[in-house]
């Protein structure tokens, strides 16, 4: 990568905190991001300076449709306070299909998580682009805020 | 009347040589209940009844018999016979290695124990029948007994609308307090058509997918996994719910189930044949994006 | 225990600047397996490549974390780094503390707490890594072209030039497709017909190039570099080997058939070729219409055969052959405007369709190339046009734009006004649009010095007036209806995917779209191929396309066939699925859901009980399996399980994120 990113304009950080003030909450969000779409959409953020909260930790799989529902709900167990599983666009899907699989399987399991009592907000699938290094960093801070008003994570969750 | 026919039919088949065993149901301990006999020689046949207590699903048995000999002749009720065309549509059993006896089903009853007199006459339906959608066997070689009709299924949701308008947090507590009595006995797997695995992602000792601890958490990964594993599979038979010793309410967790894939997807009933899919093995172009 | 060694890249201050990396390493140092951990300024230059070969020796390392930039961007580098350094490239795992970390959190406390997590999530991943290896395959160097259209006759010509052999392989008697039907190509006018045979003829004497006219492809197996392909050669009942093609079967056959080549303005006989150019110039019986095969009797055409070519009794025969790569190349068909009942088709002769124009203008067409109307053989004064019959009409039609309608019809315009001195055409239209070299001018031309009037407007109704039909319509540009009194209608009708199209690509494992057309694996970077590798796109299979496009995209998909063809082995994805026999229930939903055909079911025998019994479970082809991981999650078992995203790997990087 060129090193003359460092001439980039940074933006100016958010809220920056008074010395000696509590570090503000940051919430943990675990997101399962394609290795097609999602995660060169979170690089193209990165490439573009595109800040967002330091909550998201991106694990990086082949397709969206790799993503076993099972994953999410240990992410709650193990204390993460929100997860994100994201992808191509329907239609851009790398392997032509998986994402179309990803649509139905999450949105069932939203659906039963909130049945199950957990705040959907919770718990989020999107659609991020290669090109959509904007969107990502607008979904994380979207994310972000909603779970920093709903405070942290108890449901599920097996540890302290 | 159904029950001589059955012990005719079962009589022949076994004769002839055509089946080496009929799976139904015999008169139980109580006059109350019938459970599930199998029968291989023909001078057997008399312990063969249908009553309004052949409560149980006979179809998981057959997967006893996978690599038996021969034939295998199984009674079916409505739910049976979908819980045969499950377990065909997940290739555990073969079409041609069963003998399927419809029963057109009126609908199971349940009387508290010791009651009296022994009378069948006003006793309720069970849960599971009450919102029966297909009493009808449909898929069978022969038919015992006339069709009988659907009945009125329209508070087949009334349970899961109930507790769908319930806040986040009751909701939460709710469950909370019925998977916290979940003793991970896994009756519920063992009876139901739907779970066919070899072995079960909870069982073996590959991928720990759950903790052994019997906690909350670990009760609830259990159930929400269950009810995604068998989500577009479940032909509501309601022996989960049946068998449960907590008396948790599965149903209410599969039909939440069934009424969001309906809802999502398009009508599917699982089991009603063998071709049609489960919803969550397909997709069209056009379904909902709620994700964007 | 696992030796794991961690390197932080700096990235000069890329990094550095928002990342407090000494500490990242310090507290890398502390995760369990651990045993080394190093920070340094450029992790991926030759110097820090060194750095990591020499701890790998030094400490023994057997698994590698590198806590640099993204993986889409270095991991091809440093897993070679660690393969020269003695290591399975596939033990190796990066954090992404760059773009995902230090660009992005301009907080340096924050960041650090991010990037210690994501090398803690790597390091976690890293130990339940094993070696992978790439596999390969041997590719069988043929390739077959289904449909021998200009698309396909180009396609193999191309392939076959470059040393490889080729099949054609054609539904009909003969090759040519659609183009030998059209008289002229826009827009210079050539004649189609010219420029077509001559390729039809190199094509049938290319020592590469094998034809199989009248046949289909029946059966599909195997995958790229190694397809069986079963064609179904129908019945001809000429023995091609003994058949000369000197045509006295066909001058004596007593029975007249509309001819489908003519688009059933003219006639042909039972034994036919379609037209005297055919390659092969051989014929076929159509049995259908053929009195020996209706009653038994007749039989002239055996008599009267100089060689014993003409066989009654044979029969469709299948023949299985090896390719290495399919190109697809099936064509188009005419939109079915009978749904259009205001234009009157199928009820008054007069109104035709575009290919039936350029039947009637071609000299070896059924009017011998003078225009004249069906219904009386009058030479027609008064010429309608219709534009978009079909095209981009959601309601009745199809969505998209055909392509080619505006051109050809403004060609038909132009050699009507040559033709028929003095006569007038009239064009009802939506939109022109001529975006191809030479096509602009070509439609000024036909406005200008060939006088055709254009009016912006639908039509509402055709209906018959005495011998004409009359045209009612809108001229939306005027705001007024108009009313025209033609001698002939011409509709130019939408192109659409052939009616078998959706069968083939089940056939073939491709996918297509909402109109049947074939669907290309990236709209912009990959148009030629399909998502099923070693199977390409050529021409309008794909969607309207015209002449010189079909040619171009023919080339295209010839170079991606080549491509492959040329190598001797191809190599394969090294994350691929695999399947747990012992777990396997062999319910095969992974098989229904995988796109690549890559799952199939294989038997087992095992003992139980005493005796031994057969059960089916699903066996992954690891040439074809792409690694989406999809199958994956449909085991609810989980016996299925993907190399290098496998649960184990995912569920110790969710754990450790989590911490």
């Amino acid at each position: 990568m060129s090193l003359d990113t460092e001439a980039v304009q940074q933006q100016p950080a958010t809220a920056a905190q008074p010395e000696g003030a509590p570090q503000e909450w940051e919430p943990r969000i675990v997101g399962f991001a394609c290795n097609w779409c999602t995660y060169a959409g979170a690089d193209l953020a990165g490439l573009s300076r595109l800040q967002y909260p330091p909550s998201i930790r991106l694990i990086r799989v082949p397709c969206s449709g790799r993503v076993n529902p099972q994953f999410v709900i240990r992410a709650f167990q193990r204390g993460a306070d929100g997860v994100l599983v994201a992808g191509c666009h329907p239609g851009d899907c790398h392997y032509s299909t998986g994402n179309y699989f990803t649509r139905r399987r999450f949105l069932l399991m939203q659906n039963m998580l909130q049945y199950m009592g957990m705040d959907p907000r919770r718990f989020q699938a999107r659609w991020i682009s290669g090109s959509e290094g904007p969107k990502f960093q607008q979904v994380i801070t979207q994310m972000t805020e909603d779970i920093k008003a709903l405070g942290p994570n108890r449901k599920m969750r097996d540890v302290e | 009347m159904i029950t001589e026919k059955m012990r005719d039919v079962a009589k022949d088949l076994l004769t002839k040589g055509e089946v080496n065993m009929v799976i139904g149901w015999e008169k139980g301990t109580f006059w109350y209940n019938s459970t599930p006999v199998f029968i291989t020689k023909a001078e057997d046949v008399e312990r063969l009844v249908f009553d309004e207590f052949c409560t149980n699903n006979l179809a998981k048995y057959l997967l006893d018999y996978k690599t038996a000999e021969g034939k295998v002749a199984i009674f079916v009720k409505g739910c049976d016979a979908r819980a045969v065309n499950r377990l065909m549509q997940d290739q555990q059993v073969q079409r041609d290695k069963v003998y399927l006896l419809g029963i057109p089903c009126g609908g199971m009853k349940e009387a508290a124990p010791g009651t009296q007199p022994q009378a069948t006459e006003g006793l309720p339906l069970v849960e599971k029948c009450q919102n029966c959608t297909s009493p009808n066997p449909v898929v069978f070689d022969v038919l015992l007994g006339d069709q009988v009709s659907v009945r009125d299924t329209q508070n087949r949701f009334a349970a899961v609308e109930k507790l769908e308008a319930l806040g986040t947090d009751e909701k939460y507590a709710y469950w909370g307090e019925m998977f916290d009595k979940c003793i991970r006995c896994y009756a519920c797997r063992n009876v139901c058509p739907a779970c066919s695995c070899r072995e079960c992602a909870f069982d073996g000792n590959g991928l720990n997918w759950l903790g052994k601890q019997n906690n909350l958490q670990e009760n609830q990964m259990f159930n929400i996994t269950r009810a995604m594993h068998v989500a577009g599979r479940c032909i509501e038979c309601g022996e989960c719910e049946r068998v449960c010793p907590m008396d948790l309410p599965l149903m209410a967790i599969n039909r939440k189930v069934i009424k969001d894939l309906n809802e999502l997807f398009g009508a599917y009933e699982a089991g009603m044949d063998v071709e049609n899919r489960p919803p969550l093995g397909q997709f069209k172009l056009e379904d909902p994006e709620k994700f964007m | 225990m696992r030796k794991v060694g961690v390197f932080v890249c700096h990235c000069g201050s890329n990094i550095a600047g928002t990342v407090d990396v000494e500490k990242v390493a310090q507290e890398a140092a502390k995760f369990p397996n651990v045993v080394f951990a190093t920070d340094y300024k450029y992790m991926c230059s030759e110097p820090g490549q060194q750095v990591i070969k020499d701890a790998i020796k030094e400490h023994n390392l057997d698994r590698v974390v590198v806590a640099s930039c993204s993986p889409r961007m270095h991991e091809p580098t440093f897993r070679r780094c660690i393969q020269t350094g003695g290591l399975n490239p596939y033990l190796l795992e990066m954090a992404n503390i760059r773009e995902h970390c230090s660009w992005v959190h301009p907080d340096k406390a924050k960041g650090t707490v991010k990037a210690i997590d994501l090398v803690r999530k790597a390091a976690a991943k890293v130990v339940k890594n094993e070696p992978l290896q790439k596999s390969s395959i041997n590719i069988t160097k043929r390739a077959l072209v289904i449909g021998g259209g200009i698309a396909g006759i180009q396609v193999a010509l191309d392939i076959a030039d470059a040393g490889f052999p080729v099949t054609i392989v054609e539904k009909e008697p003969t090759i040519g497709g659609r183009m030998a039907q059209i008289d002229k190509t826009f827009p210079t006018l050539d004649c189609s017909a010219c420029i077509l045979t001559p390729k039809m003829v190199d094509a049938a004497q290319h020592p590469n190039i094998e034809i199989i006219s009248y046949a289909e492809v029946d059966k599909v197996e195997g995958y790229v570099g190694n397809f069986d392909i079963t064609i179904r050669k129908k019945a001809r009942s000429v023995d091609m080997n003994k058949c000369t093609g000197c045509g006295t079967c066909w001058e004596k056959c007593p029975t007249k058939v509309d001819s489908e080549f003519d688009m059933q303005l003219g006639k042909r006989k039972a034994i036919y070729t379609p037209f005297p150019q055919a390659v092969p110039n051989k014929p076929v019986i159509d049995r259908e219409h053929c009195l020996k095969f209706k009653t038994g009797k007749c039989g002239i055409c055996e008599k009267v055969c100089p060689t014993g070519a003409v066989d009654f009794t044979m029969e469709d025969e299948l023949i299985t052959q090896q390719y290495g790569a399919i190109v697809v190349a099936t064509g188009f068909d005419q939109f079915d405007h009978s749904v259009y009942g205001e234009y009157g088709y199928g009820k008054y002769p007069d109104v035709i369709t575009g290919l039936h124009f350029e039947r009637l203008v071609n000299a070896s067409g059924p009017t011998m190339g003078k225009i004249k109307r069906p219904s009386d053989h009058k030479v027609p004064e008064t010429v309608v046009f219709i534009k978009c019959v079909g095209s981009r009409d959601e309601a009745k039609g199809k969505t998209y734009c055909s392509r080619t309608c505006c051109m050809y019809t403004a060609k038909h315009a132009t050699l009507m006004a040559e033709k028929v001195k003095g006569s007038k055409s009239y064009i009802f239209y939506m939109d022109v649009r001529t975006p191809g070299k030479g096509y602009e001018e070509f439609y000024k031309r036909t406005q200008g010095e060939y006088g055709a009037q254009y009016i912006r407007g639908r039509v509402s109704k055709v209906y018959p007036k005495g011998d004409k039909l009359v045209v009612r319509g809108e001229d939306s540009l005027l705001g007024r209806p108009v009313e025209i009194e033609a001698d002939m209608v011409v509709l130019a009708s939408a192109m659409v995917a052939r009616s078998d199209a959706g069968d083939l690509a089940r056939t073939l494992g491709i996918s297509y779209d909402k109109d049947n057309f074939f669907t290309e694996a990236h709209p912009k970077l990959r148009p030629v191929e399909t998502h099923t590798a070693g199977v390409f796109l050529a021409g309008a299979c794909q969607g309207p396309k015209d002449i010189p496009d079909s040619v171009a995209q023919a080339g295209a998909a010839a170079a991606k066939a080549i491509g492959l063809l040329a190598k001797s082995q191809m190599e394969t994805e090294a994350t691929v699925s695999q399947v747990d026999e012992s777990r396997c229930s062999g319910c095969l939903l992974c098989k229904s859901i995988c796109p690549y055909k890559a799952i199939d079911v294989k038997i087992i025998a095992e003992r139980v009980g005493g005796k031994t019994v057969e059960r089916q479970v699903a066996s992954v082809n690891k040439s074809l399996c792409q690694g989406c991981g999809a199958c994956t999650v449909a085991c609810r078992a989980g016996s299925l399980n993907l190399l290098g995203f496998t649960n184990e790997q995912i569920l110790a990087e969710v754990e450790a994120v989590c911490l």
